[in-house]
C-alpha cells in the first residue's frame, strides 16, 4: 500500500526536490496561518479598539482597562505565529 | 516598597479664630489630604456646616483670572518655564497692585483688535468669495439689481438653459460648475423658473456692491492684507510681553493660585459657630511634626488627634512608597491604574521586569545606544514631571538593551565580529561562523519567563487576597488562586512526562503507567483536576476561563517573536543598503558610484531610524502589555485614590 502510494507520487522527481517542495509547502503553512491570524485578530480588535477610543475620551482613568480589552484578540496572532515558528523549525 | 506609604486619619478641631494660621501651617507642610466634608448624612456631624472662604478670597480670585487671562492670551505655561527667579511675596504684592491694571489693560486692548481684525478678515474674505462667480462678466455689480420690471437670476447649473421668451442670458461654462445670470421681465418669472429648475439650478446671492467685480475684489484683497500686516504687529506686541513679563506672571499666578486654595480651604472644613473640623490624611511617619507645627503656631489651642482607619468605608488616599530607582516606573502604573490602599503595589517589580522585557525584545547594542542618547537628549527639552519620568523609564530599557544586544551579540542586525552569542542566536543567516536562529530554545525561553511571570501574579494573588478579602471568601479566593497555579503547572508537569524539550525537565523516562502515560502525567492530571475544584469553589464561571492559562504562557512567546521581526528588518536594512548599493560599487569604482554609494547610506540611516522607532514600539507596548494583561489581572485591581497633598511644590515665590 505505501509503496504504490510512494510509486503514485513519484513523476520523476528527485529526493532533493520532493524535499524542497516539501520545504515549501511548510513556508505557505507558516503564511497562512500567521496571515489569517493576523487578519482575525485585526477585525476582532477594530470594533473593541473603536469603542476603547471613544471610552478613554470619555473618562482617561478608562485607558488601562480599554487597553486590556483591546489587546485580548492578539492571543489569536500570536497563536499563528507558535504554529507557524513550530511549522517551520521543529 | 511593595506597599503604598502608611497614612494616618489625622482630625483637627480648634477655634474659627485659628482657623486662618491652621490653614496656612498645613499649606505650608504639604502634607495634610483634605478628607472633604459633606453635609449630608455625616455621621458624628449633626449641626454642623461648611465653612465660609477667610477673608480676602475674592480679590484674590480675581486676580489670578486677570493672571490667567493675560497668560491665555500671551500663551505662557508655568512648565515651560525655568524656574530660574524666585520672587518674595511682598515684591510681587507690589508688583500685582502697581504693574498688573496697566499690563492687563494692554493685553485687553490688542486681543480685543485682535478678534475685530479677525473678524473683518473673515467678512472680507466672504465678500470675495461672494463676488468671484461674477468675474466672467464684465458687468458692473449694481447693474445687477434695482429694477422694477425685470428679476434677475444668478446661480449654478448642470447644463445650458435657453429661453424663448425675451431675456438675456450670460452662460459661462466652469471647471465643476456652469454659472448663468438671467434677466427676464416680471411676469415671467415662473417660466423662467421652471426651467432653471429643470436644469437643476443652485441660486448665488447677488452682492450687494457696486463698481466693476475686479476692481471689488482688488479693493477687498488690499484690505485683508493691510489688517493682516497690523495682526501681525499685535501677535509681535504679545510676545514682547510674553518674553518681558513670563517670569513676573507665573510667579503671580504662584502666589495667588496659594491664596486662593489657602482662602477657600474652609469650604472643605465642618464648622459651627465657633469652631472648626477638618479631617484628612497624613503619612503615618508624618504625623508628629504635623502635630507638633499646628500645636506650636496656635500656642496650644487645638486638639489633633489620629482617628482609627475603617477599611470598609475609608478611601484612603494613596502615595507611592518605592526606592528612587523605582519612582520613574510610577507613571506606567498610574496609566494602568494607581494602587488600592490595602495593595501589593507592583512598581518594584515592574520597574526591574520591564526593562529586561524590552531588552530582550530589542537586544542590539546600536539600537540600545541610539535610545540612551535619545533619553538623555531629551530630557532638557522635556517639560514636566511624566515626560521626565517617562524618559528614565526609557533610559532603563535602553541600558538593559545594550546590555541584552552584548548578550546576543547584535549591533544594528550585524552579529559583533569575534563575539559569540551567551543568548541563544536571532540571527537569521549565520555570520562570523555563528549559529543560525534557536528559535526552540529562544521559545523555550520566552515560555519559561511567562511561566514564571503568571506564577509570581498568582503568588501575589494569594497575599492580596488574604490581606483584603475577610471571612469564607479570603479562603476560598486564595484557594482559587492555588488552584490556577495548580492546573498550570499540572499541564505542564503532564507536557513533560510526555515529550522531551529543550531547556525544561524531562520526565518521559519515568515509570509507565498506561502507553505514553507515565507516573508524570498521573500526577499532572491529579494537579489539574484538584486545581478545577479550587477554582470552581470560588466561583463556577471562573472555569470557563482555564484555556487563557495557555494562551497567556503562550503570549509570551511575543518576546522572541516581535524581538526576531526588528532583527529581521534591521538585516534586510543592512543588506539593501550594502550587500545592494554600496559593496558593488566599491568593487568598480565609478565616478557614477559616489551617487548609488550615498543612496545607500541614505537607505541605511532611514531604514534604522525607521527600525529604531518600531523599536520602541514594538519593546516598549508588548513589554507593558504583558505586564497589564498577564501579569496585572492575576492580582492587581487597582483604582485607588491618589494622594494629593493640601498646598503646591512652590517653584517660582517663596514663602
Amino acid at each position: 500500500m505505501a509503496a504504490e502510494l510512494v510509486t503514485a507520487v513519484d513523476v520523476g522527481m528527485s529526493v532533493e526536490a520532493i524535499k524542497a517542495s516539501q520545504m515549501g509547502m511548510k513556508a505557505l503553512g507558516a503564511g497562512i496561518a500567521v496571515g489569517l491570524t493576523g487578519i482575525g485578530t485585526g477585525i476582532a480588535e477594530m470594533g473593541i479598539g473603536s469603542a476603547a477610543v471613544g471610552a478613554v475620551a470619555e473618562n482617561k482613568d478608562m485607558f488601562g482597562l480599554a487597553l486590556l480589552f483591546t489587546v485580548i484578540p492578539e492571543t489569536i496572532v500570536i497563536f499563528g505565529l507558535v504554529v507557524g515558528l513550530l511549522l517551520l523549525f521543529l | 516598597m511593595l506597599t503604598p506609604k502608611w497614612m494616618s486619619r489625622l482630625l483637627i478641631a480648634a477655634s474659627r479664630d485659628q482657623m486662618a494660621p491652621v490653614v496656612a501651617e498645613l499649606y505650608r507642610h504639604h502634607l495634610f489630604h483634605i478628607e472633604e466634608f459633606v453635609e449630608a448624612g455625616a455621621e458624628g456631624y449633626e449641626g454642623f456646616k461648611i465653612g465660609t472662604p477667610l477673608s480676602g478670597a475674592s480679590e484674590a480670585s480675581v486676580d489670578l483670572v486677570k493672571i490667567r487671562a493675560i497668560e491665555n492670551a500671551t500663551s505662557i505655561q508655568g512648565d515651560d518655564i525655568d524656574s530660574a527667579k524666585v520672587s518674595t511675596r511682598t515684591e510681587l504684592r507690589s508688583r500685582i497692585e502697581r504693574d498688573l491694571p496697566v499690563l492687563e489693560k494692554e493685553v485687553e486692548d490688542l486681543t480685543v483688535r485682535r478678534s475685530q481684525l479677525d473678524a473683518r478678515v473673515k467678512e472680507n474674505e466672504q465678500r470675495i468669495a461672494e463676488i468671484t462667480p461674477f468675474l466672467t462678466l464684465t458687468v458692473d455689480l449694481d447693474l445687477y439689481r434695482g429694477y422694477a420690471g425685470f428679476s434677475v437670476f444668478a446661480g449654478y447649473v448642470d447644463r445650458e438653459v435657453t429661453l424663448t421668451l425675451p431675456c438675456e442670458i450670460s452662460y459661462t461654462t466652469g471647471k465643476e460648475k456652469n454659472f448663468i445670470v438671467i434677466v427676464a421681465p416680471v411676469g415671467q418669472r415662473n417660466e423662467v423658473e421652471q426651467a432653471l429648475q429643470a436644469a437643476a439650478f443652485q441660486s448665488v446671492q447677488i452682492p450687494e456692491e457696486s463698481g466693476a467685480p475686479q476692481a471689488r475684489i482688488d479693493h477687498y484683497t488690499a484690505e485683508i492684507s493691510r489688517m493682516r500686516t497690523e495682526l501681525g504687529e499685535i501677535i509681535q506686541k504679545l510676545e514682547e510681553i510674553r518674553t518681558k513679563h513670563s517670569g513676573f506672571l507665573v510667579a503671580c499666578e504662584e502666589l495667588l493660585r496659594a491664596e486662593v486654595e489657602q482662602t477657600e480651604a474652609p469650604l472643605r472644613f465642618a464648622t459651627t459657630k465657633q469652631t472648626f473640623v477638618a479631617e484628612g490624611w497624613v503619612p503615618s511617619e508624618r504625623v508628629d511634626a504635623v502635630t507638633d507645627a499646628l500645636v506650636k503656631t496656635t500656642g496650644g489651642k487645638i486638639y489633633v488627634t489620629v482617628l482609627p482607619i475603617d477599611f470598609e468605608h475609608d478611601n484612603v488616599p494613596v502615595e507611592y512608597n518605592n526606592p528612587s530607582f523605582a519612582k520613574p516606573t510610577q507613571v506606567l502604573i498610574d496609566v494602568f491604574n494607581r494602587p488600592r490602599y490595602t495593595e501589593i503595589d507592583p512598581t518594584l517589580m515592574v520597574s526591574i521586569v520591564f526593562p529586561i522585557f524590552f531588552g530582550l525584545i530589542l537586544g542590539d547594542v546600536g539600537y540600545g545606544l541610539i535610545l540612551l542618547a535619545m533619553a538623555l537628549g531629551l530630557r532638557k527639552f522635556m517639560k514636566g514631571e511624566e515626560g521626565q519620568q517617562l524618559l528614565a523609564v526609557l533610559r532603563n530599557a535602553s541600558i538593559s538593551t545594550i546590555i541584552f544586544g552584548v548578550l546576543y551579540s547584535e549591533f544594528l542586525g550585524f552579529a559583533i565580529p569575534g563575539l559569540k552569542p551567551i543568548m541563544p542566536s536571532r540571527h537569521l543567516i549565520a555570520e562570523h561562523g555563528g549559529h543560525g536562529p534557536m528559535i526552540p530554545d529562544l521559545m523555550i525561553l520566552s515560555i519559561w519567563i511567562g511561566i514564571l511571570h503568571i506564577t509570581l501574579g498568582r503568588i501575589l494573588g494569594m497575599i492580596n487576597h488574604a490581606r483584603q478579602d475577610h471571612g469564607d471568601h479570603r479562603i476560598k479566593a486564595v484557594m482559587a488562586n492555588l488552584g490556577w497555579l495548580a492546573v498550570m503547572w499540572g499541564i505542564l508537569i503532564a507536557i513533560w512526562s510526555i515529550a522531551a524539550l529543550p531547556l525544561m525537565p524531562n520526565l518521559t523516562g519515568l515509570l509507565s503507567v498506561v502507553s505514553i502515560v507515565n507516573i508524570g502525567g498521573v500526577i499532572g492530571a491529579i494537579l489539574v483536576v484538584i486545581g478545577v475544584a479550587f477554582i470552581a469553589r470560588d466561583s463556577m464561571l471562573e472555569v470557563v476561563e482555564i484555556p487563557t492559562i495557555i494562551s497567556h504562557v503562550l503570549s509570551y512567546a511575543r518576546i522572541v517573536a516581535v524581538g526576531l521581526s526588528s532583527v529581521a528588518i534591521a538585516m534586510v536594512i543592512n543588506f539593501i543598503a550594502i550587500g545592494m548599493f554600496i559593496e558593488p560599487q566599491l568593487k568598480n569604482f565609478t565616478l557614477f558610484s559616489i551617487f548609488i554609494i550615498l543612496a545607500g547610506i541614505v537607505i541605511f540611516l532611514l531604514g534604522h531610524a525607521l527600525n529604531t522607532a518600531l523599536g520602541i514600539l514594538g519593546g516598549g507596548l508588548h513589554s507593558i502589555r504583558l505586564h497589564y494583561v498577564e501579569f496585572f489581572t492575576k492580582f492587581y485591581k487597582g483604582g485607588g485614590v491618589k494622594y494629593i497633598p493640601f498646598g503646591m511644590k512652590r517653584r517660582f515665590t517663596e514663602d
